[in-house]
């Protein structure tokens, strides 16, 4: 019985997989002009692997995107946890900051990089605000959920015990909203590693995006997908780290999830 | 210690704009002594609990440990609440840590005292656990531990079994009777289970309904672990109930 099950636990995600490839190969067989096969796009990869784009091979790229994303991403993680718990904690704070907070939250990322690019230049500077603009809103947005849903009860506990302000606050009100920090750090680093490739794709001589868009000029449609194809893999592997640090870094949920 | 009360409540009067819920409270508390309040559902129990544990300010009045002003931050003073509130990111060793590394004392007596609350408790299995791994008696005895482990002047308790079962009741209640015994701590009790205070207390403060006053106070004189069922428990017990009933 649980080896049978082990083996469907195995196999349903190879036949999902199997079945998105020959999807794939459906639309090649219609347009096989415009799309390359799995293969083609496979030996792609490899070629960029080892041959370098742009003064850099696919590993570069790749490292370059990372560093922008995760760069950005600690600074929206300090500025967006501080500001959150103000905004969760102080009554007057929130009062001041929370519309201001509320009219420019809904702006997307995107939409900033014009005027990133017109006041911080093409280098990386420009790139880092558009993540960080991306990132700091999740952050922001679970880091006061996180504050405002601590159980009342646990101040009162920790008080009743002697607690200082200062101790109530980093030994109750912020392990209690941790989990809901971590969640939004991993939404922000989702975020944050949409908006790399939307900036990259505006302007970059390296990363990821700046693939993509190579490909496109060129008319390289295996880059293209060869591109998109490591996206969805650097996703999936940010993901899974980050689920691994939350267990780390929340221990008591990791039974009850 | 003497004559000397360990905690004095002084004319304790507590207002909430016109209304007065606590009106000129006095009573004393010896060490080391168990007192249980029972009153009317809606008497401002709570009110009075959070006074004594200064999470509310009384409007006059005053509360004196050893002779001086009750002080959150220089007695040690812990609270059960109805509600377990063990720390749910603390494992059950931590939460009992909790409270000791508060008052920050050596290390070594804070080791002692915990491997000894365990102990006390039976949790030494458990120890590694998070409380939601647990039942909710267990949380509720976890946080007890906590409590008393801190070695409180003055520990409240707000209907801490409120939410068990009448056999974990009687189970509880021994062991915080024994709990109490071994670490002398003074404990104010507040429930509206009469038979639960006879069992547990040395002395019952009666309370009246609001503006609450003491009604009247009776002294529980009967050997633990008490018997439910003997005549002297069952008057006691007869007689508190009259004493809330009438008004």
């Amino acid at each position: 019985m649980t080896r049978s099950r082990k083996l469907l636990d195995l196999a349903l995600p190879a036949l999902a997989v199997g079945l998105l490839l020959g999807l794939w190969m459906l639309v090649y067989q219609a347009k096989p002009d415009i799309m390359p096969t799995p293969l083609a796009v496979g030996k792609r990869l490899w070629d960029i692997t080892i041959h370098p784009i742009s003064k850099a091979i696919l590993p570069v790229h790749i490292l370059v995107s990372l560093g922008r994303v995760l760069g950005a991403f600690a600074l929206a993680s300090l500025f967006g946890v501080t500001f959150g718990i103000l905004l969760g904690w102080y009554e007057t704070f929130h009062h001041i900051a929370w519309p201001v907070f509320e009219i420019i939250r809904p702006i997307p990322p995107i939409a900033w990089i014009p005027l990133i690019i017109l006041w911080c230049g093409i280098g990386e500077t420009s790139k880092i605000v558009i993540v960080f603009i991306g990132a700091v809103v999740p952050i922001v947005l679970n880091t006061f959920a996180g504050i405002r849903q601590v159980n009342p009860m646990l101040i009162k506990a920790a008080r009743s015990v002697g607690a200082s302000d200062r101790a109530i606050m980093l030994e109750a009100v912020l392990p209690d909203s941790l989990p809901s920090i971590v969640a939004g750090m991993k939404t922000a680093l989702s975020t944050g590693w949409m908006c790399v490739l939307a900036a990259e794709m505006v302007v970059a001589r390296q990363g990821v995006g700046f693939l993509i868009i190579r490909g496109m000029d060129n008319g390289d449609s295996a880059l293209i997908l060869a591109g998109m194809v490591v996206i969805g893999v650097v996703s999936a592997l940010i993901t899974a780290a980050l689920n691994y640090l939350e267990v780390k870094l929340c221990p008591w949920k990791e039974t009850q999830r | 210690m003497g004559n000397q009360a360990k905690v004095k409540v002084r004319n304790l009067t507590k207002k909430f704009g016109d209304m007065t819920v606590l009106d000129n409270i006095s009573f004393d508390i010896q060490r080391g002594e168990f007192i249980c309040i029972v009153g009317p559902t809606g008497c401002g129990k709570t009110t009075f609990l959070n006074l004594l544990v200064k999470l509310l300010e009384p409007t006059s009045g005053n509360i004196f440990i050893d002779g001086e002003e009750a002080n959150p931050k220089k007695h040690n003073l812990s609270f059960v609440f109805q509600e377990p509130s063990a720390f749910p990111w603390l494992t059950v060793e931590q939460n009992i840590r909790f409270g000791l590394e508060t008052k920050k004392r050596s290390r070594m007596e804070n080791d002692n005292t915990t491997e000894y609350i365990l102990e006390m408790l039976g949790l030494k299995e458990c120890r590694d656990k998070y409380p939601h791994e647990l039942s909710t008696s267990t949380e509720q005895r976890i946080v007890i531990g906590r409590s008393f482990a801190v070695r409180p002047d003055l520990l409240l308790m707000d209907e801490p079994y409120g939410q068990m079962d009448l056999k974990l009741r009687y189970y509880l209640e021994d062991e915080v009777i024994r709990l109490q015994k071994a670490t002398k701590s003074t404990v104010i009790f507040i429930t509206h289970n009469i038979e639960e205070a006879v069992y547990l207390a040395d002395r019952c403060l009666i309370l009246s309904q609001k503006p609450t006053t003491v009604k009247e106070e009776v002294g529980i004189h009967l050997p633990h672990p008490r018997d439910v069922s003997s005549k002297e428990f069952i008057q006691l017990r007869e007689y508190i109930t009259e004493q809330i009933k009438w008004w």
